[in-house]
């Protein structure tokens, strides 16, 4: 977890990714980020995420990002 | 239709001649007056149906061709739906064959279409009214069942209501399956607040587009059609007016058909959300036509940023000159694709094209450029949370979008480089004070009329983006609450602009 929280900040440094709030859903991040997270994702935890898998569920918080990291391990 | 002798009898035909599919006429008031007392009165099961029969009804209005186009399309797509849902998971392959046989319809329908135009034909063919708004729903819908993301419909009418609902079908919000369709099946209970609330947000709407839209329409359509009479400041006014029109005209549309159908209990995608007031031009495509930016993010910009070909060639550049060029790479080629479409899904022209192109190489170079930009204003002391600077931003934004309809608007390139040329050559900055104003289609009173209208969508539009306005007026007493909703519909009435020598007829998205 502490990796992928690095690896967001590094992303995207103005959004709090601890605050309680849904990233995708309430517009902190866009699709230009999204793609970012999930490229770096991808890279730094050896995933491949399909296009099914990409749903705002899925990326509204990191909690929400790990748990899918760890379904595609 | 009649039109020398006012006694001359007005007969059948000439009413049905009148009728149209739009949103702008008393006969469409009738229409959804018993549409919703319809809806509420028949038992809550068999309420989809009054939505289905009077879609389609007011569809028939742009003639049977269309109408059975559409429902065509419903068959199709509904096919195709089942089609990939039953087939098992296993084979892709042949999943993507019925993805495919769905989606490449729905588009080759849409290209003909748009293309109809520009060739000369040996048959006469009625392009379907809406055609990109129901195509660009079916192929999501599609995709979305193909992703597993929702189930396949498994009621054709059903989904013919998703395709054709009217509130929506003219100029959209493009609405998602999974989020209208549950909405439109099931009945809804009447509701006194949602109900007052639908009829606030609609005549919002009919404001906006008949007071505001359509007398600014007038002023640009005199000012842009014979440009090489006008100095380059009244061109320059013009060019932000032609802006406001474009806001008021289609913002006012969806705000119709958000209202209406509110009143029948169901809640269409917001489509704006104060989008002069965005800081950048990345932000203004968040806040303007936002289904359609949402649509090109969901099913061109995420495949192709994931496709393998995109994802190898990233991957090779980032191997070379690193991580961050990997992803702009992959950014930079998807929204390539995205703001090519954009331009094309506007016009197929080339004032088109270049106008998807500009945006491309607004948005792609602030998002690249982020970090210089913010180590600029670092390095100048500039507070960006001052609210002059704020003022700024929203005014730059403007301006750029105001540049960017430039281009298409006389639809001619070379009529956009000779405005822009006269605003530097020719500037006659006093046709803005000798009374020039007041001949460009609007005599003086109407043109005051304009620019109150103007302020009050501007101060209207501010107040709801600190909160619900309606709220507000439902917070206030009864006597209040009535006589501002009858003055509201007086306003309508005496300044609203109903055709004629305005040439007030259609909305300006429509024949998307």
């Amino acid at each position: 977890m502490e990796k992928l929280m690095e690896l967001l900040t590094n992303c995207c440094p103005a959004v709090d990714f601890t605050a309680d709030a849904r990233l995708v859903t309430d517009k902190l991040i866009d699709s230009v980020d999204l793609v970012s997270i999930i490229s770096d994702i991808e890279d730094a935890f050896d995933v491949n995420i399909d296009m099914e898998k990409i749903v705002p569920e899925n990326f509204d918080s990191a909690e929400a990002m790990w748990e899918l990291i760890q379904s595609l391990k | 239709m009649n039109s020398g002798n006012p006694y001359e009898a007005f007969t059948f035909s000439d009413f049905v001649e009148c009728l149209s599919p739009s949103f702008v006429s008393v006969y469409f008031l009738i229409f959804v007056l018993l549409v919703v007392l319809l809806y509420y009165l028949i038992p809550k099961r068999f309420r989809w149906t009054v939505l289905l029969t009077g879609s389609a009804l007011f569809y028939s209005l742009a003639g049977l061709e269309p109408l059975i186009t559409v429902l065509l399309s419903s068959v199709l797509v509904y096919f195709s739906g089942i089609m990939i849902e039953r087939t098992d998971k296993s084979r892709k392959h042949l999943r993507r064959v019925w993805l495919a046989a769905g989606v490449l319809s729905m588009l080759a329908v849409l290209i003909f279409c748009k293309c109809y135009s520009l060739f000369e034909w040996s048959f006469n063919f009625i392009i379907p009214l809406g055609i990109s708004y129901y195509t660009f729903s079916s192929v999501g819908y599609l995709a979305d069942i193909y992703w597993g993301k929702e189930a396949a419909e498994k009621n054709v009418l059903r989904l013919a209501l998703f395709l054709l609902f009217f509130p929506k079908i003219l100029q959209g919000p493009i609405a998602k399956h999974r989020e209208l369709a549950p909405q439109l099946n099931e009945g809804h209970e009447f509701n006194w607040h949602g109900f007052c609330f639908g009829i606030q947000k609609a005549l919002w709407g009919y404001f906006k587009k008949m007071v505001v839209a359509d007398r600014l329409g007038t002023m640009t359509r005199t000012v842009f059609g014979n440009y090489q009479q006008y100095g380059g400041a009244l061109l320059f006014l013009t060019m932000l007016a032609a802006a406001f029109q474009l806001y008021c005209d289609f913002s006012g549309c969806m705000d119709i058909a958000e209202g209406i159908s509110q009143m029948l209990g169901i809640k269409l995608e917001k489509n704006f959300d104060h989008p002069f007031l965005s800081r950048s031009g990345a932000e203004f495509w968040q806040r303007w036509h936002m289904t359609l930016s949402g649509w090109f993010k969901d099913y061109l910009f995420l495949p192709v940023s994931r496709s393998k070909w995109v994802k190898n060639l990233s991957k090779k550049i980032g191997e070379r000159f690193g991580a961050q060029a990997r992803k702009n790479t992959m950014i930079l080629i998807s929204s390539f694709f995205v703001w090519v479409a954009t331009g094309l899904w506007h016009g197929t022209g080339l004032p088109y094209l270049l106008w998807g192109l500009y945006w491309y190489v607004i948005i792609s170079s602030s998002t690249l450029l982020a970090d210089k930009y913010g180590r600029l204003t670092r390095a100048l002391h500039i507070n960006t949370e001052n609210s002059g600077w704020r003022l700024f931003q929203m005014a730059r934004t403007y301006l750029i979008f105001s540049f960017g309809r430039l281009i298409t608007i006389p639809n001619d390139l070379e009529a956009t480089g000779n405005i822009l040329g006269r605003f530097f050559s020719d500037a006659r900055p006093w046709e803005l004070f000798d009374k020039t104003l007041y001949s460009l289609g609007l005599i003086d009173v109407e043109f005051y009329v304009m620019l109150t209208g103007i302020i009050i969508v501007w101060a209207g539009e501010v107040l709801r983006s600190r909160g619900s306005v309606r709220e507000r007026i439902a917070g206030w007493n009864i006597p209040f609450r009535c006589a501002f909703y009858s003055l509201s519909v007086i306003v309508i009435l005496v300044f609203g602009i109903y055709g004629g020598g305005h040439g007030n007829t259609t909305f300006l998205y429509m024949n998307f």
